[in-house]
């Protein structure tokens, strides 16, 4: 027989307020088994915990039930305890009476009789704990980094300045991601690119990084301390090595293709880099536009290039790596604003989005830093900037706000002032918010000092009129129509997730919000951290955010991994899949659904009829398996079992809940 | 007596005379007459000799492919005669790896469709002692005379809704298959259950039920029932109770139907197999209504190939768990 002792936490009023401690304690004598029972105001605390301690001595306790908060909050805390007081930390059992009781119940007459039924049930797995013991893990002393914007660049510095090495995988040809597309940032209104380039050539020749540009990860196996990743580096046609970065490859190029990186509203060659500062300045032969891939004729740039970098037979390589960490920082995109048809996106070409209207103060974007009109290269006198275009929209957007645009639009009302001195800026909002260090401040600047309109709010239609969009809107604190004869009209559209983020999120193993941003673990206390563990979230791909909160949290990442990295070896899980294979009928169910291919056939031997006889049944990779528990569901005979989650165990935990009531 | 389709046996015991003697089987499942004349049980054929005993008339009913896991374990190759249900269950069998393809030779017999013997003796009407099948019709004969009456109207309750009564998967076809067939009131008992309140569905449930004897026939005569040790056996945890009571024989219902989520083929041999009458297809049907209608038209042992429903992850599977 076992000997178990319960403990029952108060939480202050937490659980002591909805659940009856008194009569707790008193039906937990009476389980099955119990030799202690005793209670703590806030058991998690030093006394509490050597309360525990003591007892486990004074009673010769073998088996520890806590009747207290989630597993989740406290549950290292206890085993923690158990095992200094010479228990196995798996004897240990939590019953979950805050989250699963007195959180969610106001009646205490009902709360009470529930948080003994758990308490029971609690102290019947206990009774079959079995101790386990967690396997170490080496730490692969490298870290990935998914994503090369002014997150990825910043948590791949930090975590290469504290001595580890780290990949950084970027999809596009160059690092820098949306910053780059930036002209000035507020608040400060420094230049973009002033402050970008030097990190992103930092970054490039620090010794501990290694960038892979034009890369994309193709597969994550493996756990914390050792993932196992495939990498694959698109072929760029242009040897790295040879090619001294001198351009004239794409200033001969004669075939055009729409620029991603100017969204469409410029072209750039079939061999090109996306923007005159690229890191790397290595350029790369988009097959879709280049002539020779096309029609088997011109490779001017193959002639032109004088190291002869040029190289068409390049193919597609596969880097296999292991990393102990990685850190996922794959950013945002901005909404299409095309479905809301008011605004006329893409049937004008005077009416933007943000991040287009950006380019066009860019000494190197479409117009060549002249903020004209596209339409007929005037400049705009009367620019009427749209909010929340798909951001608090529940209806046809985002339910939430993404943060940015307000700053953004301010700095844009700005800087359109001092390119064009004549310009008058209207904005139209729902509500101007600008809290953070110095943004009210800016915001104030534009309305005060740079004559910018805000208006509140919202646009019913545009129309375009002879050479100018008629903007029809309401103002609603007047509840006047508004007309203003525009000659360019900026959308302040949503920031949203990247369209490959759930399938991002899928290959790494981490899990997005309903609107694809990625979870973190905790979203107070947790704020880098993923549910997986050593893998980690920064920069825009968590929530939108501007530069300053996305290099706080990518520091703030980086610290986490170096963080692990810094161990040589971690506990592994112990809580994994066991085969009973005399039961084993081999039918591979198991195999199947094993999300972390942790499950093998084995042929074994066996007695029969006096004969031996081979046949197949499985064997578990403790290593691999995380004892997410997908193979015992789906084992029929229930020969496959978690331990310290056996099918014994749970229906023990059914029986003892379900047989006393 | 039941008319001997001589010509049919004889063709299959050439084939297979043929395949024992080389050596290609070592091994032919088959069927042989059984104590009445209107049973035909499974025949375990070594050798030319044994085949002497082979029919193939309509009351081949039994699954023969269930006896292959057991089979293949003393015998390098067996040979299986497969109608359509026999072929499905092997497919079952191969997905589960119970049985290897490569060790088992498969000789495609097109189903009619089986007798009834309780549909026949009642037709009848006086003491049937044998029949005699014509273009569809069957003749009966009785002590006092004959009657005549439609094949379809006598066919075992499995076959009426049958699919497919050509094998799916076979080395060899020995006869032309069957024409298409529909079963358009496959789910009807099963839509006319769903209609009622959860109430009514549970005493109806609790009547069927009660009467189970637990004796499991049902388990042995399922092709997807392939566990080494079934739940209802085990000590630790005992899942199931070893109470008589309709409590646990809902447990051992419920728990078995389960099992069979995305893999019963619909063969009926549970049902058939049931000693008292206890419409376990009713169940089977209503998973498989279920999971054509969560994971789109899925038809278990139609194709091993085919990856079942539930041992399937796509990203854009339908979560209609959580929106409902
Ligand atoms: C119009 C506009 C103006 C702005 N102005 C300002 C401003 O003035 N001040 C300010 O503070 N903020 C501003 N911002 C916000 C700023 O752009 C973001 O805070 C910042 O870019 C977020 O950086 P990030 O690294 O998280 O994401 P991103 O910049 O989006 O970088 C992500 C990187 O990951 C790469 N990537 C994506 N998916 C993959 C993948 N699967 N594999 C490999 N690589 C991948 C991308 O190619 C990209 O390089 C503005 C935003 C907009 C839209
Ligand atoms: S618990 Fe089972 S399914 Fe899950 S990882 Fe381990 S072996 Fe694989
Ligand atoms: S599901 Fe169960 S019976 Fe099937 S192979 Fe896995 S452990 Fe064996």
């Amino acid at each position: 027989m076992p000997r178990i002792g319960i403990f029952i936490c108060h939480c202050g009023s937490n659980i002591a307020g909805t659940v009856d401690i008194e009569k707790s304690i008193e039906a937990a004598r009476g389980f099955p088994g119990v030799v202690h029972v005793d209670e703590y105001r806030y058991l998690c605390s030093e006394l509490g915990q050597d309360l525990i301690k003591k007892a486990i001595e004074e009673h010769n306790l073998d088996r520890v039930v806590v009747g207290t908060c989630s597993p989740r909050m406290h549950e290292v805390t206890f085993r923690k305890a158990v095992t200094e007081a010479g228990l196995n930390p798996y004897l240990l059992e939590v019953a979950n009476i805050r989250e699963h009781c007195s959180w969610v119940h106001k009646d205490i007459e009902k709360a009470t009789p529930k948080a003994i039924a758990l308490l029971r049930a609690a102290a019947a797995k206990a009774a079959l704990n079995d101790p386990l013991v967690a396997p170490s893990v080496e730490v692969e002393k490298r870290a990935l980094v998914i994503g090369g914007g002014i997150a990825g660049i910043q948590a791949a510095l930090d975590i290469a300045e504290a001595g580890y090495i780290v990949d950084v995988v970027e999809r596009e040809p160059s690092i820098g991601g949306r910053m780059a597309q930036l002209e000035k940032t507020f608040p400060t209104l420094d230049c973009s690119a002033c402050i970008l380039t030097p990190k992103m050539v930092e970054v490039a020749q620090h010794p501990n990084v290694s960038l892979l540009t034009y890369s994309e990860v193709e597969e994550v196996k493996g756990f914390v301390g050792q993932f196992d990743v495939k990498i694959k580096q698109k072929a760029r046609y242009v040897d790295p090595v040879k090619c001294t970065g001198c351009g004239i490859c794409y200033e001969k190029c004669p075939a055009k293709t729409p620029s991603e990186f100017e969204m469409g509203l410029a072209k750039r060659k079939a061999i090109y880099v996306p923007f005159p500062q690229a890191v790397p300045n290595i350029p790369v032969i988009d097959r879709d536009a280049c002539l020779y891939f096309r029609k088997g004729r011109c490779q001017i740039c193959a002639q032109e290039c004088p190291p002869q970098a040029i190289d068409y037979e390049q193919q597609d390589q596969i880097i296999e790596r292991r990393y102990g960490a990685i850190i996922v920082a794959t950013g945002f995109d901005q909404m299409n604003p095309s479905h809301y048809g008011e605004y006329g996106y893409g049937q004008h070409p005077d009416i933007l989005t943000g991040l287009e209207f950006e380019r066009l103060f860019n000494a190197s974007g479409p117009t060549g830093g002249k903020v004209v009109r596209l339409s007929d290269g005037k400049p705009p006198k009367k620019v009427v900037f749209i909010q929340c275009v798909g951001s608090r929209d529940k209806a046809r957007g985002m339910n939430y706000c993404s943060k940015i645009c307000c700053m953004y639009t301010a700095k844009q009302a700005i800087l359109l002032k001092e390119k064009v001195p004549d310009a008058k800026s209207y904005v139209f909002y729902i509500d101007v918010r600008t809290a953070g260090k110095g943004y009210e401040e800016f915001q104030r600047r534009a309305a005060e000092e740079y004559d910018v309109a805000y208006l509140r709010g919202q646009v019913g239609k545009i129309f375009p009129e002879s050479d100018h969009l008629m903007v029809h809107g309401v103002d609603s604190l007047s509840g006047k129509t508004i007309e203003i004869k525009a000659d360019m009209v900026v959308l302040a559209v949503a920031s949203v997730a990247r369209a490959d983020a759930p399938e991002v999120g899928r290959l790494v193993g981490i899990n997005s919000d309903s609107y694809n941003f990625f979870n973190e673990a905790h979203p107070k206390l947790k704020p880098v951290e993923t549910h997986t563990a050593g893998i980690f979230i920064a920069g825009a791909c968590q929530a939108p955010k501007d530069i300053p909160e996305t290099v706080a949290q990518a520091s703030a990442a980086a610290v986490k991994v170096v963080g692990l990295l810094s161990k040589d070896m971690l506990q592994g899980e112990a809580c994994t899949a066991e085969v009973n294979q005399a039961e084993c009928s081999g039918c591979l169910y198991c195999e199947a659904v094993c999300p972390y291919s942790a499950i093998s056939p084995v042929e074994i031997e066996e007695r029969y009829h006096g004969g031996t006889l081979k046949r197949t049944v499985v064997e578990v990779n403790p290593t691999l398996c995380h004892g997410c528990g997908s193979c015992t569901v789906v084992c029929r005979s229930g020969t496959i079992n978690l331990k310290g989650f056996s099918n014994e165990q749970i229906l023990a935990e059914v029986d003892a809940i379900c047989l006393q009531r | 007596m039941a008319e001997r389709n001589t010509e049919q046996i004889e063709k299959i015991r050439d084939v297979v005379a043929q395949d024992l003697l080389s050596g290609r089987i070592d091994l032919l499942l088959g069927w042989e007459k059984g104590h009445y004349w209107w049973q035909s049980r499974p025949l375990f054929a070594r050798s030319k000799k044994d085949l002497d005993k082979l029919v193939w008339d309509p009351f081949c009913a039994v699954n023969l492919s269930r006896y292959l896991p057991d089979e293949l374990k003393i015998h390098s190759k067996v040979g299986v005669l497969v109608k359509g249900c026999d072929a499905r269950a092997f497919n079952r069998l191969l997905q589960d790896h119970m049985v290897q393809r490569d060790r088992v030779v498969l000789y495609g017999l097109p189903c009619p469709g089986m007798l009834d013997y309780s549909r026949l003796a009642e037709e009848a009407g006086g003491n049937l002692v044998g029949l005699v099948e014509q273009n569809g019709r069957v003749i009966l004969k009785t002590d006092s005379g004959e009657k005549e009456a439609e094949r379809k109207d006598l066919l075992i309750e499995k076959c009426r809704d049958c699919l497919y009564p050509n094998p799916v998967v076979y080395d060899q076809m020995l006869f032309s298959p069957q024409g298409e067939k529909s079963a358009p009131e496959r789910f009807k008992v099963v839509e006319e259950l769903e209609n009622l309140s959860a109430e009514e569905r549970f005493a109806y449930w609790e009547k069927e039920l009660s009467r189970c004897l637990r004796c499991y026939a049902c388990r042995q005569a399922c092709p997807y029932c392939s566990c080494r040790e079934c739940f209802v056996e085990q000590e630790n945890p005992r899942w199931q109770g070893r109470a008589y009571q309709t409590s646990e024989n809902f447990m051992f219902h419920l728990v078995r139907a389960y099992h069979g989520a995305g893999r019963c083929i619909d063969c009926g041999e549970c049902e058939r197999a049931c000693p008292v009458g206890i419409p376990l297809q009713e169940l089977n049907r209503k998973l498989i209504k279920d999971i054509n209608e969560l994971y789109g038209d899925y038809e278990a042992g139609l194709d091993a190939e085919l990856e079942p429903p539930l041992l399937t992850y796509r990203p854009d599977d339908p979560a209609a768990f959580s929106e409902k």
